[in-house]
C-alpha cells in the first residue's frame, strides 16, 4: 500500500480520471522521476523512493478502475450510491442528483452527502448553501483532499479572491500616510544633498 | 437594471473612459432611433456593459464619431453612432423595463401603480418591437419574473433562492450573446453570476426601506435566523454587512473564473475595471450607504 497516502494525489488526477489519463500522468511522473536521470546525484534515494510510490498508487487505481469501482473507493458513502449521484453531477443533471441527495435521512448525512450537496449547490449558483456544505463535509472529515479543495477554494473566493486580476495595475501602493512620510524625508535629503532644504526642522 | 454595473473612473484612463462612455452615448442614441426618443431616459450603465461585453466576446469593432447628443445640445461628444450594432442592448434594456414597470403595477402601491401604468404606456410600442425581436428571451423573463413574485409571496426564502429569478434573467440575457456551446455555456454562468450580485446588492440597497415597510428581503429572513433586531434606524447591523460581503465576493470570485475562461479580447482593459473594480466599488458603495446621490450628505465630494 502507498502508506496510506491517498493514489490520487500522489498521480494528481481527478478521483473521475478514466484510464488514459490515468496512464497519461503516470507516464509523465515516470519520466519526472526515473532512477536513470539521477544518477552520482543525492538525490537518487528520494527519486527512487517517489518512483516506487507512484508505481504503487498507479496499480491501485488502474486496479480500481478496471474493478468498476473508482470513484466510490476513496470517499464512498454507506448510506446512498455516491458514486451515480457524482456521475450525475458530473454530466449535469442537477435535479436528479438533488432529488436523489434530499431523500437521504438526515440523521444518516455523512461528508460525502454535505460535499456532494455542496457540489449541486455550486453548480447552481447557489454559492452560500454550497460553501456551508462543503465548511460541514471538510469538517467532519478533515483529512480528505477533495472536500477541502473544493472549501478552501470557495473560501478564498469569499475573502474577496478574483481570478485574472491584473497584478499591481490597480494597486496604489504609495498611498498610506506612512509611505508618505518616508517619500517626503527622502526628498528633504535629496534637497540637502543639492544645498537647498524642504523640511526645515530635519 | 439597475445601474449597479458600472466602471470605476478613477482608475480608467482617459481614452478608456472617452469609448466607455461613447458606447453609452451609442446604446442611447440606438434606442431613440429603434423604440422611439421616450425610452432612452430608461437607459443605464448596465445597457452600456451589455453593449460592450456583447462585442468584446464576438470581437466585432466599434466606430466613434464626433456627434450632438440631445442630453448636450451645444458640444459635439464622442459617440459611437449609426455605424454600430447595437440593437440587442437597446432591445434587452426594453424588454427589462417592460417586466419591470409589469411587476411594479401587479403588486406596487398606489403611487407605483400610477407611474410604471404611465411608463407602460410609453414603452409598449418598445416593447412590442422588442418581444417579436426576441420571443424567447421576453418569455423566460416574464417566467423569472413570476417565480420571483412567487417567491416574495412565500416570504421565506433565503438568499440563494431569492436571487435565482434575477440571476435567471441575467443567465438568458448574457447566454444569447455567446457564438458556440462552450462560450454560451461560460456565459450561461456568468450571467447568472451577475444577476446574483445585482440582486444582492439591490437586497441590500433596500433593506432599510423594507424593513420599516415590512415588505420581503431575504436578508431580513437572515436577520431573524440571527435573532437580530433592527428597526431601520443607525448603520446596517454588521452582522447583514458581512454575509452580503461574503456572499458577494463569492459570486464575483466564481463570475471571475467564467471571464477569465471566456478571454474576451477587445475593451479589456475597461471590462477589468468594470469586473474587477466597479462591481466592487458599487456594492462598497451601496453597503456604505452612499451609492444614490440622495445619501451624499457631503457637497462637492466626489464619488461615482
Amino acid at each position: 500500500m502507498t502508506n496510506g497516502k491517498d493514489p490520487y494525489v500522489i498521480l494528481g488526477v481527478q478521483r473521475s480520471a478514466t484510464e488514459e489519463e490515468v496512464k497519461q500522468a503516470y507516464k509523465t511522473l515516470v519520466k519526472k522521476y526515473h532512477p536513470d536521470q539521477y544518477q552520482d546525484n543525492p538525490l537518487r534515494d528520494v527519486a527512487s523512493e517517489k518512483m516506487a510510490e507512484v508505481n504503487e498508487a498507479y496499480d491501485e487505481i488502474i486496479n480500481a478502475i478496471r474493478n468498476g469501482e473508482a470513484s466510490s473507493r476513496f470517499s464512498a458513502s454507506a448510506n446512498f450510491n455516491s458514486s451515480y449521484v457524482r456521475e450525475l453531477i458530473q454530466t449535469g443533471n442537477i435535479t436528479e442528483a438533488d432529488s436523489i441527495l434530499s431523500s437521504v435521512d438526515p440523521a444518516r448525512r455523512d461528508a460525502e452527502w454535505y460535499f456532494l450537496k455542496g457540489s449541486v449547490c455550486y453548480k447552481r449558483g447557489w454559492f452560500n448553501e454550497a460553501y456551508e456544505n462543503f465548511a460541514r463535509a471538510s469538517q467532519i472529515n478533515p483529512g480528505n483532499a477533495e472536500y477541502a479543495a473544493a472549501f478552501n477554494q470557495l473560501g478564498s473566493q469569499r475573502n474577496g479572491q478574483m481570478n485574472g486580476m491584473p497584478s499591481g495595475y490597480y494597486q496604489n501602493r504609495n498611498a498610506d500616510a506612512f509611505n508618505c512620510c518616508c517619500d517626503l524625508i527622502c526628498l528633504d535629503s535629496c534637497c540637502e544633498c543639492m544645498g537647498g532644504d524642504l523640511i526645515p526642522c530635519c | 437594471m439597475f445601474g449597479y454595473i458600472r466602471a470605476y473612473k478613477p482608475y480608467m484612463r482617459v481614452f478608456e473612459y472617452e469609448i466607455y462612455k461613447s458606447v453609452y452615448c451609442g446604446v442611447c442614441k440606438d434606442m431613440g432611433r429603434r423604440l422611439g426618443n421616450l425610452t432612452r431616459f430608461s437607459l443605464t450603465y448596465d445597457s452600456a456593459f451589455l453593449a460592450l461585453f456583447e462585442h468584446s466576446v464576438r470581437g466585432t469593432k466599434v466606430c466613434v464619431k464626433n456627434e450632438r447628443c440631445i442630453a448636450h445640445p451645444l458640444k459635439k461628444t464622442m459617440c459611437a453612432g449609426c455605424g454600430n450594432d447595437f440593437s440587442y442592448a437597446s432591445y434587452v434594456s426594453a424588454l427589462l423595463v417592460w417586466h419591470k414597470l409589469k411587476d411594479d403595477m401587479l403588486d406596487g402601491g398606489a403611487v407605483k401603480k400610477l407611474i410604471s401604468a404611465a411608463g407602460m404606456l410609453i414603452f409598449r410600442k418598445a416593447y412590442k418591437k422588442a418581444n417579436a425581436q426576441y420571443p424567447t428571451l421576453s418569455r423566460e423573463i416574464s417566467e423569472a419574473m413570476e417565480l420571483q413574485r412567487a417567491v416574495e409571496q412565500e416570504k421565506c426564502a433565503g438568499i440563494d433562492q431569492a436571487s435565482e429569478p434575477t440571476a435567471m434573467i441575467m443567465r438568458s440575457v448574457f447566454t444569447r450573446i455567446g457564438r458556440n456551446k462552450k462560450e454560451r455555456e461560460l456565459l450561461a454562468r456568468f450571467g447568472y453570476c451577475l444577476g446574483r450580485f445585482v440582486y444582492i446588492t439591490d437586497a441590500l440597497d433596500d433593506l432599510r426601506s423594507d424593513v420599516k415597510s415590512g415588505s420581503y428581503n431575504p436578508l431580513v429572513i437572515f436577520m431573524k435566523s440571527l435573532g437580530i433586531e433592527w428597526d431601520g434606524s443607525g448603520k446596517l447591523p454588521r452582522e447583514v454587512q458581512d454575509f452580503c460581503t461574503a456572499s458577494v465576493n463569492m459570486t464575483l470570485g466564481q463570475l471571475a473564473d467564467c471571464y477569465v475562461a471566456l478571454d474576451p479580447r477587445r475593451f479589456r482593459d475597461i471590462l477589468d475595471n468594470i469586473i474587477y473594480l466597479g462591481l466592487k466599488n458599487t456594492f462598497r458603495l451601496v453597503r456604505e450607504e452612499r451609492f444614490h446621490k440622495r445619501n451624499n450628505s457631503k457637497k462637492g465630494k466626489a464619488e461615482i
